[in-house]
């Protein structure tokens, strides 16, 4: 069973080692000859104005947030479809409550107007 | 079979490092991506154990979501890292006695004790091939534990409601288009014909 | 080989960590919730551990609703969180120290 696994193992440690010693060999083999005028931050020929750092307002997160919830009821369907066949119709109305619950929800955010881009 | 030990206690250095780096990167960003490699360890450990459902729910939701979810609200706040770090020295040692103290007291309880090695606990055996366990899973959830998954759904459909409530605002300076509007316009709402007399010639 | 014993030390390390990181972090918000994700993280290590060497599969059902409420709470504490942050315009906890909104 776990042998099956065996090669994404080997998948992971080979591009692992790939990054290592691809970044390793241009550390270490590169020329490197830093002066006081190549370390000078650059903008169009000016001196930076501001830190790079800056807020910026994301309007998806709303939708991000949304997604993580209807993700984890997609992670409950996975089980229930595979199971479906011994739980009969006990497991479809269970499944049918839960969806009821959550198209409630749906509904509400869409009322809401959560899902328009203004 | 030695690799599978080899492959856990890589996978275990792996996690402790990267929570031990959650906890004392000085950008969140950073610390969020840290949490994202802990939680990639630890689905690989779950992988050893057989557990595959939960591994892989780990990676899609937490990977997934939860934690874009952090890197989006960590660059939506402009936060000033330099006041939210100080004391960060000051409590150290009080961290590190706390964690140690504890630390010792679980170590105790699981080796000193010791009703937790091979003697107590034998080792599961190995799933046959064509062993599912996201299908044993569905049906022990779906059976035992009807009324809990019932449950799970509420507070999902609460946390939708929470997160709209919370965080939804409408923004009355944004202009926007309506499709409806737009196709209903007359030709009268947006022409008007003006009768004029025609311009007479500027005597110069 | 890999015993029970191997798995809950696991967990108890990095129960230790998430709260010594709360500790140390105590002016974060957002770090505060990632320790808390590293603590429940520990919990379900040791949910499935006990579950796959007690042979019983009570525990990856608990882990899977323990995820369920750690990603809704989450979810609601960023948005509380982000909230926070456009009324107050910080997130030091140390300044959140008003009963008035």
């Amino acid at each position: 069973m776990l042998a099956e696994y065996f090669p994404i193992l080997v998948f992971l440690g080979v591009s692992t080692m790939l990054g290592v010693v691809l970044l390793g060999l241009g550390s270490l083999l590169g020329p490197r000859r830093p002066s006081s005028e190549k370390l000078s931050p650059y903008e169009c020929g000016f001196e930076a104005f501001e830190d790079t750092r800056s807020k910026f307002d994301v309007r998806y997160y709303l939708v991000a947030i949304l997604f993580i919830i209807f993700d984890l009821e997609i992670a409950y369907f996975i089980p229930w479809a595979l199971a479906l066949d011994t739980l009969g119709t006990f497991g479809l109305f269970a499944m049918v409550i839960f969806v009821v619950e959550l198209v409630i929800g749906f509904f509400f955010v869409w009322k809401k107007g959560a899902l328009e881009w203004e | 079979m030695p690799i599978i030990e080899i492959t856990f206690y890589l996978f275990a250095a792996v996690l402790v490092g990267a929570a031990v780096m959650v906890i004392s990167v000085r950008n969140p960003v950073y610390a969020a991506l840290f949490l994202v490699l802990t939680f990639f360890s630890a689905a690989a450990l779950w992988l050893l154990l057989e557990v595959e459902f939960l591994a892989i729910v780990l990676v899609l939701v937490y990977v997934g979501a939860v934690m874009v979810l952090f890197l989006f609200v960590v660059m939506m706040l402009d936060i000033n890292l330099a006041p939210l770090k100080e004391g960060f020295i000051r409590y150290l040692p009080a961290a590190i006695t706390v964690a140690v103290v504890m630390a010792v007291e679980l170590m105790m309880v699981l080796w000193v004790r010791g009703k937790f090695g091979s003697e107590a606990f034998e080792s599961p055996v190995p799933h046959p091939p064509d062993y599912n366990n996201t299908k044993e899973v569905g049906e022990w959830l779906y059976t035992q534990y009807m009324l809990p998954f019932e449950v799970a759904g509420i507070i999902l459909l609460v946390a939708i409601i929470a997160a709209v409530a919370l965080t939804l605002r409408r923004r009355p300076e944004a202009k926007r288009q309506d499709p409806a509007r737009q196709v209903q316009v007359k030709r009268d709402d947006r022409i008007r014909m003006v009768k004029m007399k025609s311009e007479t010639k500027v005597e110069e | 080989m890999l015993t029970l014993a191997h798995f809950l030390t696991l967990g108890a390390i990095l129960f230790c960590l998430g709260v010594a990181g709360i500790f140390v972090n105590r002016k974060n918000v957002i770090i505060l919730l990632m320790c808390i994700e590293l603590i429940l993280l520990a919990v379900n290590m040791n949910f499935v551990a006990f579950s796959r060497f007690l042979g019983n599969l009570d525990g990856q059902v608990f882990v899977f609703f323990i995820l369920t409420v750690a990603a809704a709470e989450a979810a609601i504490g960023l948005a509380i969180l982000v909230v926070l942050f456009r009324n107050r315009k910080t997130i030091n906890v140390a300044e959140l120290d008003d009963l008035k909104g």
